[in-house]
């Protein structure tokens, strides 16, 4: 999908998509940006499936995207799921990208590439959280094939990535005191442009003495980290510093998509 | 306890380092050296945090933390990129090694991290090119700050060798014995821990240190490196704001 300025107002330009993948554009009441809602009528994803998003944002353009629910990676005993996203943001555009949760669970395989691209003073806000294991049920990541890739660009130009990953017979890493330490959810914030660095301070007194989450800034580059034993707090924190560096960042009202207020 | 101490059979990979001509052996260890001037001893690589936290405490857990950055953290996926950077140089192809290079500069886990590859790259080459001059170091060098590309720890390492040919399975495992023994000296001294217990965490990593040199030398595509210890780049990242601190990262 692509999305452009209309004298001031962010207006779709461009919409294709295809089952299970649907895209909803509810009135974003109190916000002054337009809301994109993902949602996947299949309920989860199954080995062998490939979803591909991509968001472009022609500068000065602004949105924010996010989903409808958790994505669930079911069991699969023979290919991996593939997921590859691209958000493409113009000069001077702006970009929430704020997806639910992905849920692992055992025995599943998942391979996810997030590609993100800015041209000149483009400003971008991602956020991904995984969950490993249906907590609720008390199950476990036992076995289980996972990478996470992460590039971010600027005019081209690679200036920060981050490759996680462990293969099927490697997931007891995530419990190896130095590995994962048995977290059951992390996550992986990362605001990039101008004047990014200058909301370090305000992110680390927000955050605290905490252990389980912490920020850094690798040149424009604020890049938050969290891994906890509970998902429930960890969705709580990203909220929080999501609504903090919308306001403070953004211009934009402090104020989340009703699917984060759960 | 300590286990894991290394004493499988010898593989086709030791025996071929039996065979390296004796000037690169000593320019080898020269470099890998605790003396040579690239302000080793300077980082903790998050460890300073982990003892801290008390997550490390005594030499078995020591062990653990450095084993893990061997066998998942960034000393794995660097000897991957030091493979692949090196056999770039050595086939002087310029846009192969200049991608890496982008790669390794872009893959560090907190502002510490990048400081601590990045200033240990950049005084690794300039010593290597003021005191064993080649035109070859050079030109890799000013190609690399022609387009901007901070050089990253083991990408300077893979220059150096593959110009003053090292034979790439040598220093791999001298570069993940380096990394490895700064390590432990650094918890060494943060434990701190005696100079005995030192040497036998030191024991105890040949094996990791090996199979870490091994997954490195068989990584022929820069799509297939990634590191599995999110732990340590949170404890990296917390350090920035370690109240205490000896060490710069």
């Amino acid at each position: 999908m692509r999305l452009r300025d209309d004298a001031g107002t962010t207006r779709l330009a461009e919409l294709w998509h295809h089952d299970p993948m649907r895209v909803l554009m509810p009135a974003a009441i109190g916000d002054a940006i337009p809301h994109v809602i993902l949602l996947n009528t299949a309920g989860g994803l199954v080995g062998g499936d490939r979803i591909a998003v991509r968001v472009e944002v022609t500068g000065p353009a602004r949105a924010l995207v996010t989903g409808q629910a958790a994505e669930k990676v079911y069991r699969s005993d023979g290919p991996a799921v593939e997921i590859e996203n691209a958000l493409v943001v113009g000069d001077g555009g702006w970009l929430e990208w704020m997806p639910q949760e992905t849920i692992l669970f055992d025995g599943c395989r998942l391979r996810r590439r997030l590609a993100i691209d800015l041209t000149g003073g483009a400003r971008c806000l991602v956020g991904e959280m995984v969950v490993f294991g249906r907590l609720a049920r008390g199950e476990r990541v036992v076995q289980a094939s996972f990478s996470d890739r992460w590039d971010l660009r600027r005019d081209g130009r690679l200036v920060w990535t981050d490759r996680l990953g462990f293969g099927f017979d490697g997931a007891a890493v995530l419990r190896a005191p130095f590995g994962f330490d048995g977290a059951a959810a992390m996550a992986t914030l990362v605001h990039a442009g101008p004047g990014a660095a200058e909301r370090l301070a305000e992110i680390r007194a927000l955050l605290g003495e905490e252990t389980g989450i912490a920020a850094t800034c690798l040149g424009d580059i604020l890049l938050v980290r969290a891994l906890m034993t509970d998902p429930v707090p960890l969705r709580r924190r990203l909220a929080e510093i999501w609504r903090h560096l919308r306001a403070e960042a953004g211009g934009l009202p402090a104020v989340l998509p009703r699917l984060w207020h759960i | 306890m300590i286990t894991g101490i290394g004493m499988d059979t010898r593989t086709a990979m030791d025996t071929a380092i039996t065979a390296t001509d004796p000037a690169a052996w000593s320019r080898l260890l020269a470099w890998m050296s605790p003396s040579f001037p690239t302000g080793a001893f300077s980082y903790s690589h998050g460890l300073e945090t982990a003892v801290e936290d008390g997550a490390v405490h005594d030499a078995a857990t020591l062990c653990a933390y450095v084993e893990t950055v061997l066998a998942h953290g960034a000393g794995r996926a660097d000897a991957a990129l030091l493979a692949l950077a090196w056999r770039a140089q050595a086939r002087d192809d310029n846009e192969g090694l200049a991608e890496i290079a982008e790669l390794a500069a872009a893959m560090r886990g907190s502002a510490e991290l990048a400081l601590e590859s990045h200033a240990q790259g950049r005084a690794f080459l300039s010593t290597v090119r003021a005191a064993w001059p080649h035109a070859r170091l050079d030109a890799a060098a000013e190609m690399l700050a022609a387009r901007d590309i901070a050089v990253a720890s083991p990408i300077a390492v893979a220059i150096a060798g593959a110009v003053w040919e090292i034979p790439l399975d040598a220093l791999l495992l001298a570069h993940l014995h380096a990394v490895a023994a700064n390590l432990v000296s650094a918890g060494v001294r943060l434990v701190p821990l005696g100079q005995t217990d030192g040497q036998r965490v030191i024991a105890a990593l040949e094996a990791p240190i090996r199979m870490a040199a091994r997954h490195a030398a068989d990584v022929t595509d820069a799509d297939t490196v990634y590191a599995a210890a999110p732990v340590i780049d949170l404890l990296s990242i917390r350090h920035e704001t370690q109240y205490t601190r000896l060490f710069r990262s």
